[in-house]
């Protein structure tokens, strides 16, 4: 188990190593960033005095040094543009982000769900070249068009929804106003709904089709014939002894779904404005804020792999198989 | 085992969010607009609410609302008194004395003195603050900045290096914030609590959400209709229309071409066009930086005139930006512009000819030469069209044009600032209308920044060299009046035009839009 472990802590600091020089590089690549900090009628001496300022006029290798030891003694540092610590701005936002995400990820399992199993016990009827076109529709269009779709029809013609903006759920909660939080939930859910279909969309399609192939393999096998022939009936067949195990696949997924969808905030907060995490990322990159964006991709790194690392850990001291491997 | 993985995944996701999360005050949902709210919506939140740290239109909008300004430049272009309610100007005019209103206090009730004048323009001069915004980054530089005194209660004189005869109207930029409340604060937490000095008074900021601000009762100077104003941030041009439409917010700034219809036939609200202040222009590059045949051709004046004669202006405006435009003469708006001078017609056979004579014929395969015009994309109205149909316009007299579009922050700009962005660049400057110098300032000098292709024709910037010395203002405008003439003959741009605004306006609302593109609401009001 020793080994083990060493060698899964080993593999993450690479990882995060990996992620850290990679997203420095990128940043840094793209040219100087100083020229975004002065005004376009500074003079050149303003521009090297903001140069040096910054730290930009340092070798590249000096900047990524620095860069790690703040890392390591937990300092992400400080905005460029508004100077507050880069932590604090992506920990102000992460509680809208987890609304969004979390909504999102209940659609996407939720709906699937019911949705892939009707498709594979009425396969050949019009339910499921019904259901498949949905799923490949889903799938195929691009989450900003279904986005601004969303909000023309059933928030500006229909006015059943909100067209943007945010309610906050774990704000107040957080906070310990819980009065404020239960107050506030139908409105959440309502500004909820759009940007969480939109975001869900994609995973909820694939979750769909993937629980319908696993279905039909699994209804054609022996046990579940077997099952028949003992006169169960037909739903206890389907619910008990077919879906538990078409479901296997589907949950293996599951796991890397949440930072999927994650992925997928950055587009859908900047169309609905909501105030999250993927909007900070995006405006960031565009101000080449490179304290923030790097805090965001290594938070989010650290975040996952920590996480994975301690799954893998549960998982070995559950299953002796895993450790032998 | 699978669900078990899951289940543990799920559990340690949610304790390492939960734990990572701060325990901050209950955020609130952006109020909607009603009689006495006003709700704008701009597309990218304020950076900094610390007024020397502010350098963007939109912090600028939100700041300029909430801190006064000593004098300031009314929606016509005029100076008109604000805080102060007069100023003298030494003799040798490297003086400005500003006389303060009585009364005046700042929002967190201490009076507003000449103390607080001073500690403004030395806080935002200190390098040690690290300021980049407008004041530090530009007025300063453009004013000739040396100091600042106290010379009695409601007195303060601003000193300059040197005599500037656009000072006042520069200094007029400068927001006034207050000595008691920022000298406890740390420049960070001045960044988000901003103590003001103007009509309007800090709420709250949720960040990426909305900023609130409340009518400042103690403001004697100015009476705003409504009683509070709420900022909102859309970023996507699409929500910004919707929520327009839908009557949620009041007034939105940057309505695209293809959205107008559908504003105005909603019948909630408005696209009211401006005939903005920003010169859109194609920069020509002096410098050495390319070796081409364009780079040699674009230096001889006949070939640069000639150009102009290449594009038709009017039809661009008509066709790409949804409004009639008159053709640009020069660099400076109306009313201050040269008015004897007529825009380059569009004439391609002229510029064929003109071609011609400067040494550039057609060769077997109909170009005369190759050039390279860059531009960003995205920065400015519908500039990727703009972009191509000049490249087009060009092709069709035998100049070759290579468009290249790119990112307009991470790319162009770099390139343009060092010269690099082709032997022609597209691109827009912020004007004003309330000088000519103002405008003029683009090319203070051969090597100045917004002189991105470094023009250096020795007639215009011997006259700029020598207005310092003129205190006369009619021999001023005589001596700009000739600059002008020498801009229009020499062209260091190809001449286009000035950006028209769309602003998108709700019909419940009596506001006319500025059009040096700050959306200042003081004489709003409900119809």
């Amino acid at each position: 188990m020793g080994r083990y472990l060493a060698r899964r802590l080993l593999q993450s600091i690479l990882v995060i190593f990996g992620v850290t020089l990679f997203s420095f590089l990128s940043l840094h690549l793209a040219g100087d960033p100083t020229l975004l900090y002065v005004n376009e009628r500074a003079t050149d001496a303003q521009i090297a005095e903001t140069r040096h300022r910054l730290g930009f006029d340092r070798p590249l290798y000096e900047q990524y040094l620095a860069f790690m030891g703040r890392l390591v003694r937990g300092d992400f540092g400080k905005s460029l543009v508004t100077k507050t610590p880069a932590m604090e701005l992506i920990t102000t936002r992460l509680p809208a982000t987890i609304e969004l995400t979390v909504f999102a990820m209940l659609l996407a399992i939720t709906l699937s769900i019911p949705i892939g199993l009707l498709a594979a016990t009425k396969r050949g009827t019009p339910y499921d070249g019904g259901i498949m076109l949905f799923a490949i529709f889903g799938q195929s269009m691009p989450s900003f068009w279904l986005g601004l779709m969303l909000m023309l029809y059933v928030g500006l013609h229909w006015k059943i929804l909100p067209i943007s903006g945010h309610v906050p759920l774990l704000d107040p909660l957080l906070a310990g106003d819980f009065k404020t939080a239960i107050g506030n939930i139908p409105r959440a859910l309502q500004h909820l709904i759009m940007p969480g279909v939109t975001i869900a969309m994609f995973s909820l399609s694939r979750n769909a089709r993937l629980i319908r192939s696993s279905m039909l393999e699994v209804l054609a096998l022996d046990y579940v014939r077997t099952a028949r022939a003992k006169g169960l009936r037909e739903r206890t067949v389907i619910i008990r002894h077919a879906f538990r195990n078409a479901l296997i696949p589907f949950v293996t997924i599951l796991g890397l779904e949440f930072g999927f969808l994650l992925s997928g905030v950055v587009v859908v907060e900047t169309v609905f404005s909501w105030p999250g995490v993927g909007r900070l990322v995006f405006n960031s990159i565009n101000q080449r804020d490179i304290p923030v964006v790097q805090a965001t991709v290594v938070f989010f790194s650290l975040l996952f792999v920590g996480l994975n690392l301690l799954v893998d850990l549960i998982y070995a001291r559950l299953d002796p198989r895993i450790r032998l491997g | 085992m699978s669900r078990l993985r899951y289940a543990a995944t799920l559990l340690i996701l949610v304790a390492l969010i939960v734990g990572a999360l701060p325990s901050s005050p209950a955020k609130a949902q952006a109020p909607g607009p009603d009689e006495k709210t006003l709700v704008i919506a701009q597309s990218q939140d304020v950076q900094s609410l610390d007024p020397p740290q502010v350098g963007s239109r939109t912090d600028d909008n939100i700041v300029s609302h909430m801190f006064a300004t000593l004098y300031e430049i009314d929606d016509f272009g005029n100076i008109v008194p604000f805080l102060a309610k007069d100023y003298r100007i030494s003799e040798d005019g490297t003086e400005v004395t500003f006389v303060l209103n009585e009364g005046l206090t700042c929002h967190d009730g201490e009076p507003l003195t000449a103390e607080d004048v001073v500690y403004t323009f030395k806080r935002a001069a200190d390098p040690a603050n690290g300021f980049t915004g407008n004041t530090p980054g530009f007025v300063f530089a453009s004013v000739a900045y040396k100091d600042a005194r106290v010379d009695s209660e409601l007195e303060a004189t601003i000193v300059l290096e040197r005599y500037q005869s656009i000072a006042l109207g520069l200094l007029s930029e400068v927001h006034i914030h207050c000595k008691d409340s920022y000298e406890k604060m740390s420049l960070e937490e001045a960044q988000s609590n901003p103590i003001g000095s103007g009509p309007y008074k800090f709420v709250e900021w949720v960040k990426d959400d909305y900023l609130l601000m409340e009518k400042w009762d103690e403001f004697t100077l100015r009476d705003p209709y409504f009683d509070r104003i709420v900022w909102r941030v859309i970023p996507e041009a699409s929500t910004r229309t919707a929520e327009l439409i839908a009557g949620n917010v009041d007034v939105i700034t940057n309505v695209p071409p293809d959205q107008h219809a559908a504003v105005n036939a909603s019948g909630n609200a408005s696209v009211v066009p401006v005939e903005g202040l920003r010169r859109i222009y194609v920069g020509f590059n002096f410098t050495d930086n390319f070796q081409s045949e364009c780079a040699d051709a674009i230096k001889k004046t006949e070939v640069r005139v000639a150009l102009q004669y290449a594009v038709d202006v009017p039809t661009i405006c008509e066709a790409l930006l949804g409004v009639p435009c008159e053709r640009a003469t020069g660099l400076v708006n109306k009313p201050n512009d040269h008015p004897d001078l007529e825009p380059y017609p569009y004439d391609p056979a002229k510029a064929e000819e003109l071609l011609d004579a400067a040494g550039y014929p057609r060769k077997g395969d109909g170009v005369r030469f190759e050039c390279t015009l860059m531009a960003g994309r995205n920065r400015y109205l519908n500039d990727v069209n703009v972009v191509q149909t000049i490249c087009q316009y060009l092709d069709d007299i035998g100049v070759k044009t290579n468009c290249q579009l790119m990112d307009f922050r991470a790319e162009f700009i770099p390139l343009l600032v060092n010269q690099q962005a082709g032997e022609l660049f597209f691109v827009g400057s912020g004007g004003g209308n309330w000088n000519a110098l103002y405008e003029m300032a683009d090319f203070a000098s051969e090597n100045s920044n917004p002189n991105y292709g470094r023009w250096s024709n020795p007639e215009w910037f011997n006259r700029w060299r020598s207005l310092s010395n003129i205190r006369d203002p009619q021999e001023e405008r005589k001596v700009v009046l000739e600059m002008l003439e020498v801009f229009y003959n020499d062209p260091p741009w190809i001449l286009l035009y000035m950006q028209p605004d769309f602003y998108g306006v709700s019909n419940r609302l009596d506001w006319q839009p500025r059009r040096d593109e700050r959306v200042i609401t003081f004489n709003a009001k409900l119809k």
